[in-house]
């Protein structure tokens, strides 16, 4: 059995049967925005939503994988003091990738990319029923020890306006398209 | 909720509680499908192999789960007290390949008395593999019901 059909086995939510799980699909690939390609400054607003169902949250902390059960009791969770169900704070993840998936945003999902380190901030809490939006904007990216690093701002708005998530996301890329390409194809191809 | 956390109960220097996850594919897999990261080098030990992202030829565990498994050591030690996560920040230091056992953990550095409601304490945050080395550390602001 292949990787992506032992991964099927665990896909219970809609939104992981419906998501393609191959990241070396090369088409998927050619809509990706490539470390020199970044245009600094560019702010974009991911066309796609995510609307929160108990299903997605729940799922999430199973991956983590965290038992706690104000992440899956909605009764426990109220007698806790919150007003619902609650989101594990790195659910955000699962949102982010279900919502970047082509150009500006993308590097996220890149083959051969890494992360060094993230900071996150929390402002309202995630609730089943909310409608997230992404607001992406790449403001930095540098090169250091022969690596190529960059740097965006990921904000997640609610169907209100609410800011429920800031995240100062810094990652480490393949430095062009032929790069990644060549991580498609199972070669190994970092400068550094 | 027996032992209910409030800023007032909580001490610097106080330790919270550890969690320890062995890192199988099964374990990245999963975490894979939760977090809808199935980039290759967690997911594909055959492209690992040759791809060597890390200069490793096998699976590494997402850095996102590193940060999900240091932020656990936070929701389990507060949440059922009502607590609220409000920044996060983390340095990954080391890959953690496939077949790894980590240990997670944290103390609490500072107190912030800001006001009711608001009220927050800062826990230095640490994640070592099974040779005591440090893959991860970082720093998280909570905040706390007051008595």
């Amino acid at each position: 059995m292949g990787y992506l059909e032992e991964m099927a086995k665990y896909q219970k939510t809609e939104k992981q049967k419906s998501f393609s799980a191959d990241f070396l699909d090369q088409e998927q690939v050619e809509e990706y925005e490539f470390w020199d390609e970044i245009e600094i400054g560019k702010e974009t607003v991911v066309p796609l939503r995510f609307e929160v169902k108990a299903e997605d949250m729940i799922a999430y902390a199973e991956g983590v994988p965290d038992a706690n059960p104000v992440f899956y009791d909605e009764e426990y969770a109220r007698k806790c003091g919150y007003d619902g169900l609650v989101a594990h704070p790195m659910f955000t993840t699962q949102v982010l990738f279900f919502l970047l998936r082509k150009g500006h945003g993308s590097w996220i999902r890149t083959p051969g990319s890494r992360n060094p380190g993230q900071i996150l901030e929390w402002y309202d809490p995630i609730r089943v029923g909310d409608v997230l939006t992404l607001k992406t904007r790449s403001y930095d990216k540098w090169i250091k020890r022969g690596k190529y690093y960059m740097r965006y701002l990921s904000e997640l708005y609610d169907q209100h306006g609410n800011l429920k998530m800031r995240g100062y996301m810094t990652l480490i890329l393949p430095k062009t398209r032929e790069d990644v390409m060549r991580f498609v194809r199972g070669e190994h191809a970092l400068e550094a | 909720m027996t032992g209910k956390l409030t800023f007032e109960s909580v001490n610097c220097g106080d330790v919270l509680p550890e969690i320890k996850q062995h890192i199988s594919q099964e374990v990245i897999w999963k975490h894979a499908v939760a977090s809808l990261d199935y980039n290759p080098v967690h997911t594909n030990p055959e492209w690992c192999a040759t791809a060597q992202v890390f200069g490793l030829p096998v699976p590494v565990m997402h850095g996102n789960q590193t940060m999900s498994l240091m932020t656990s050591v936070i929701t389990d030690w507060a949440y059922s007290s009502g607590a609220r996560l409000k920044r996060l920040e983390v340095k990954l230091i080391k890959p953690v390949p496939v077949g790894s056992t980590c240990t997670y953990g944290g103390v609490v550095s500072e107190k912030h008395p800001v006001g009711k409601g608001e009220d927050f304490v800062v826990v230095e945050l640490w994640a070592k593999n099974q040779d005591g080395e440090q893959v991860a550390v970082g720093s998280a602001q909570v905040v706390l019901p007051s008595a």
